[in-house]
């Protein structure tokens, strides 16, 4: 079993005064959180910095735009047009929010929180 | 007295079982979950225990001096709405997360002491219906404001309601969720404040005023990584709605409480990048239980470059105005931020010159930056603004909470 040592810092500690804070005045306290770590192969994962599309969703944005852009060809002030790029604007923020949430998604997290005694989730406070 | 609501649902089982009554304070809802058995025997059936039928009634019951603060926030879609909202819920303690166990497509986001709804859920036409008619989601008949006001009415009276999901993926309505009042209830989406009963049912309201460039820059951001955008289409769709957007959503801000604005920097001629912004939060004066942020001294008109030995600024640097002005025809005070911050925990240099924050403690504004440090805007004012409404809308709920409960507080002028 591997254990993985994360150190956390606090923020630093601002004086109740209304004076600036000084260097000295500041500091750090440091914990360590042991987490004993076992190998497990639903835990194995490179989380990207922006996480795609799912590709169903990816699909729909691509051909709203289509669609929106052919809609718009006869008449760009349409109502049928308004609403075609109004279609557009509602899935691409439905994919952005979808990316968000899944950037802020960890599964080990996610196991935890549902799983808390097991092995992979006991934390150690020192 | 109490106000409640009962919600029944049934439940066959295949045993028999015997009723319960389970108590929980949740906040300020007081909930009870009643279970009442009935027992079919089936004539002539040889099975030892014949069907049973469980209903589960929920009642959810509030003091009547327990209710809901009710906030509102508008904002066009990819204007922030999200950030804001997770920061203003950090404020309150915990994260906001979609209810557990419910439809994993549901708009709705609940802390401990939050619900968030999407007004988007009051969609009348879904997203075929509003292709047939030739309207946007920003155009009202789109949208069904009695439900919306009847609902708001309802949680705010301390009364649960079965609240229509609009599925974004799919476009079409979801069946409902049930929403219980919360101690805070934030209404965010399009037309907050559009509807007059709606609009008076509001404790707060806030408007997000993001300016074209911005709002263009922003979209660009979001989008570009999308496979079938291009710059054309980016300003197409905004273009395409903004006729719509100019009639219905944007004369809102007359009517909020606090408006934050977002604009191009003026540090530095001729940006076209938008990576730098000035940021505006425009406070509305004599509203009740709010008071608005100053610096230095309240009421005077002041510009303010703190660069220096306190605060690293590269370039273009940092400055800072504030002043009373007028704003469709209200009195209000107006904090401007134009920059950004190299260094987040230097904040404090900043905080400690700014007064009413309704901070708990010194430092506070800067360790809730901290804390976000990776949300966008938190180098800049819009981080900044919305952290300081977030502290000002805790601040309202105390001082409405210490007034039902019959002993009125003076607003904390930290």
């Amino acid at each position: 079993m591997a254990i993985s040592v994360t150190a956390v810092a606090a923020l630093p500690a601002f004086s109740a005064q209304r004076s600036l804070p000084q260097p000295s005045r500041q500091r750090v306290v440091a914990f360590i959180v042991v987490r004993p770590v076992r190998a497990h192969r639903r835990f194995v994962g490179v989380a990207a910095s922006s996480p795609p599309t799912p590709p169903d969703l990816a699909k729909k944005v691509s051909e709203s735009i289509k669609q929106a852009q052919e809609t718009c060809a006869d008449d760009p002030v349409s109502g049928e047009c308004v609403a075609a790029w109004d279609e557009v604007e509602e899935l691409s923020a439905a994919a952005s929010h979808l990316r968000d949430r899944q950037k802020g998604a960890d599964p080990l997290e996610e196991y935890c929180k549902d799983n808390p005694e097991t092995d992979e989730c006991r934390t150690y406070e020192d | 007295m109490a106000i409640c609501s009962a919600h029944t649902t049934t439940i066959s089982l295949r045993s028999p079982c015997t009723t319960t009554v389970s108590n929980a304070a949740a906040g300020l809802v007081q909930k009870q979950v009643i279970f009442l058995t009935s027992i079919n025997r089936r004539s002539g059936s040889r099975r030892r225990g014949g069907g049973v039928s469980r209903t589960l009634l929920q009642v959810s019951c509030s003091a009547d001096g327990n209710k809901p603060v009710v906030i509102g926030l508008a904002a066009d879609s990819g204007c922030g709405k999200s950030t804001f909202m997770r920061r203003l819920t950090s404020v309150f303690g915990g994260a906001a997360e979609p209810p557990r166990g419910g439809n994993p497509d549901s708009n709705t986001l609940i802390s401990d002491t939050t619900t968030v709804i999407c007004l988007d859920d009051y969609h009348s036409l879904d997203r075929t219906g509003r292709k047939e008619k030739g309207v946007t989601a920003l155009d009202p008949r789109a949208n069904n404001f009695d439900l919306m006001y009847e609902q708001v009415k309802a949680i705010k009276q301390g009364q649960a309601v079965q609240k229509p999901i609009y599925n974004h993926v799919t476009g079409l309505l979801d069946p409902p969720e049930l929403i219980t009042p919360p101690k805070i209830f934030v209404i965010e989406g399009l037309h907050p404040m559009f509807d007059e009963r709606v609009r008076d049912l509001l404790d707060f309201s806030i408007y997000l005023d993001i300016s074209d460039e911005v709002k263009f820059a922003w979209k660009i951001q979001r989008d570009m990584a999308e496979r079938g955008h291009s710059l054309e289409s980016i300003k197409a769709s905004i273009e395409a709605r903004k006729p719509d957007f100019d009639a219905y959503i944007d004369p809102q801000k007359q009517y909020a409480d606090a408006v934050i604005e977002v604009l191009p920097t003026q540090l530095i001629p001729d940006d076209d990048e938008g990576k730098v912004l000035r940021v505006k939060l425009i406070m509305k004066e004599g509203v009740d239980k709010f008071n608005p942020v100053y610096l230095f001294d309240e009421g005077s008109t002041i510009s303010w470059v703190p660069c220096g030995r306190k605060l690293t600024c590269s370039y273009p640097g940092i400055k800072f105005a504030y002043g009373p002005d007028i704003y469709f025809g209200n009195e209000v005070s107006v904090l401007e931020m134009d920059g950004q911050f190299d260094r987040l925990d230097e904040l404090i240099y900043v905080e400690s010159h700014l007064s009413n924050l309704s901070t708990k403690f010194y430092g506070e504004v800067t360790q809730q930056m901290l804390k976000h440090a990776d949300f966008p805007g938190s180098n800049n004012g819009t981080g900044l603004f919305q952290t300081i409404v977030g502290l000002k809308i805790r601040d309202l709920y105390e001082q409405i909470v210490a007034e039902r409960a019959g002993a009125p507080v003076e607003a904390a002028k930290v």
